[in-house]
């Protein structure tokens, strides 16, 4: 190799290794900025406060929602067990990546179901269903119009059944997002039907850390576009 | 019931409830048109009827192992539901059904071929062409990016079929060779060949199996099928990967020894003859 030749490996050589360094750097930091914390989900410009509701859990016992729900991440999902696409799919997404996350973690993060179709869901088949999961899923029940009042707090449309067919089946339409109420007891973040176990892993650690103890910007796709 | 003329990606529930996919009978029925024209129009040679009957029979094996996958359960479930599935389509269309199809098209077949086809066909399957561009082609399909997009739609499913047995017909070409006076490969050095698509496959394998989430939005967002989680599905196709794509090639491997074995036999046995 001439001389020429050797000079211009080594330039190609270190131009490669610096773009890979900086490649590398630029992953390391994962897009979050100072003080924001970069969301997958659908971050809500104006958060919505937890809302002080009482149901039955699938042992028949009052569930404060609030009180009980207190300090910690709290994501709450309106579906139904006869679902069969979304509910159970986001479920079991949503389930998968719990089941890795530390034992101290996982322990700050309540997972409540409220169901969409109190008539068919009796509490032991809501129970069985949610178990399929993970046991820690909370299941909890009320009338349609209970669901509904929650519904209209969280600015969410209503729960509609359908027609039912010549079987007695129907469909019930519901909203189809999970909602995360972080840790300082606010509804900051949606995650739509499509949200990835990739998201999940990301987005939960980071959640955790809306303790209310300081303002932590967000930064993620907005009710009304990027922010 | 909704009808789809090719097996894609519905984002329903699924039914073990057989639907109709019209597109694969087509295609079924135009591979076995175009055979039956082919035999036709190229008679065989004297003394070639009894091969004519053997080679039809590879052939309508081919065919029957690329309907198995294309068509409901598997199509479906592979197009939709299950990375599963669809690394067994991919396995077949790229792995067996090419050698079947072309060891059944009989060799005057390809002598009636126009010259420019001939030449087109002979830098194509030409041993380092084929194992590169074909493996190309495996990976780009698998790019979650692109198997997502494509699957989506009739069209983009199908297009990722015929791909595949496109680059499965081209891999296969130089070790099946069914023009015997256009050999790549002479003996053993098909074996090589072999062995160098075990080594090809790999970074594809891993890519599948060493990860902790399921890669493909399709078969992660789609409704689970026989409680099959999306992780352990993923981990499944890597594995089948793995060892079908290995246990494939051992089998075609197999067959090229015994092959060999045989002529070699025949050669000593002319020779000893002629010898006396």
């Amino acid at each position: 190799m001439s001389p020429a030749y050797r000079r211009a490996a080594v330039f190609i050589f270190a131009a490669a290794l610096a773009a890979a360094l900086a490649l590398a750097a630029r992953l390391s930091r994962g897009g979050a900025g100072v003080g924001e914390v970069s969301l997958t989900g659908v971050v809500l410009v104006d958060p919505i406060p937890k809302p002080d509701f009482t149901l039955l859990d699938t042992e028949g016992q009052p569930f404060p929602f609030k009180e009980r729900t207190a300090g910690k991440l709290t994501l709450v999902f309106f579906g139904y067990t006869h679902c069969p696409d979304v509910c159970p799919v986001h479920m079991a997404n949503l389930a998968a990546v719990l089941n890795d996350l530390p034992h101290e973690m996982r322990e700050q993060i309540a997972v409540v179901f409220i169901s969409a179709d109190p008539e068919r869901d009796t509490p032991e088949r809501l129970r069985q269903w949610l178990d399929a999961f993970d046991k820690r899923f909370i299941g909890l029940r009320g009338s349609l119009e209970d669901v509904n009042a929650i519904l209209a707090e969280l600015r969410l449309a209503p729960v509609m059944h359908g027609e039912p067919d010549e079987k007695g089946n129907y469909v019930v339409g519901h909203p189809a997002q999970i909602l995360a109420f972080t840790p300082d007891g606010l509804l900051r973040v949606m995650y739509p039907f499509g949200t990835r176990q990739t998201d999940w892993a990301q987005d939960l650690p980071r959640l955790l850390r809306f303790t209310g103890n300081g303002p932590l910007g967000l930064r993620a796709h907005t009710e009304g576009g990027e922010s | 019931m909704k009808v789809q003329w090719w097996c894609a990606a519905l984002g329903e529930a699924w039914e073990w409830t057989w639907r109709p996919y019209p597109g694969v009978w087509a295609f079924v029925a135009l591979c076995i048109l175009a055979y039956v024209l082919i035999l036709r129009s190229t008679p065989a040679p004297a003394g070639e009827a009894r091969h004519r009957g053997t080679r039809a029979a590879v052939f309508g094996a081919g065919v029957a192992s690329l309907w198995l996958v294309l068509d409901w359960p598997i199509g479906a479930l592979g197009a939709g539901y299950l990375a599963s599935a669809h690394m067994v389509q991919f396995l077949v269309i790229t792995l067996v059904a090419p050698p079947l199809l072309l060891y059944g098209v009989p060799t005057e077949a390809y002598h009636r071929l126009q010259p420019r086809v001939v030449a087109a066909l002979r830098s194509l399957t030409q041993p380092l062409v084929a194992i590169v561009l074909s493996n190309l082609i495996w990976f780009i399909t698998h790019v979650p990016l692109v198997a997502d997009r494509l699957l989506a739609s009739q069209v983009g499913s199908f297009v990722i079929d015929i791909a595949w047995l496109a680059t499965g017909l081209q891999f296969w070409w130089p070790v099946v060779a069914p023009v015997p006076e256009w050999p790549w490969f002479r003996g053993m050095t098909r074996l090589a060949y072999l062995g160098a698509q075990l080594i090809a496959s790999k970074p594809l394998f891993v890519y599948l199996t060493f990860t902790h989430y399921p890669r493909y939005a399709t078969y992660e967002l789609a409704p689970r099928v026989l409680g099959i989680t999306a992780r352990a599905d993923q981990q499944a196709a890597g594995l089948l990967m793995e060892v079908g794509g290995m246990l494939i090639l051992f089998v075609a491997a197999w067959i090229l020894f015994l092959r060999s074995m045989l002529r070699e036999e025949a050669a000593d046995r002319a020779q000893a003859v002629s010898g006396r």
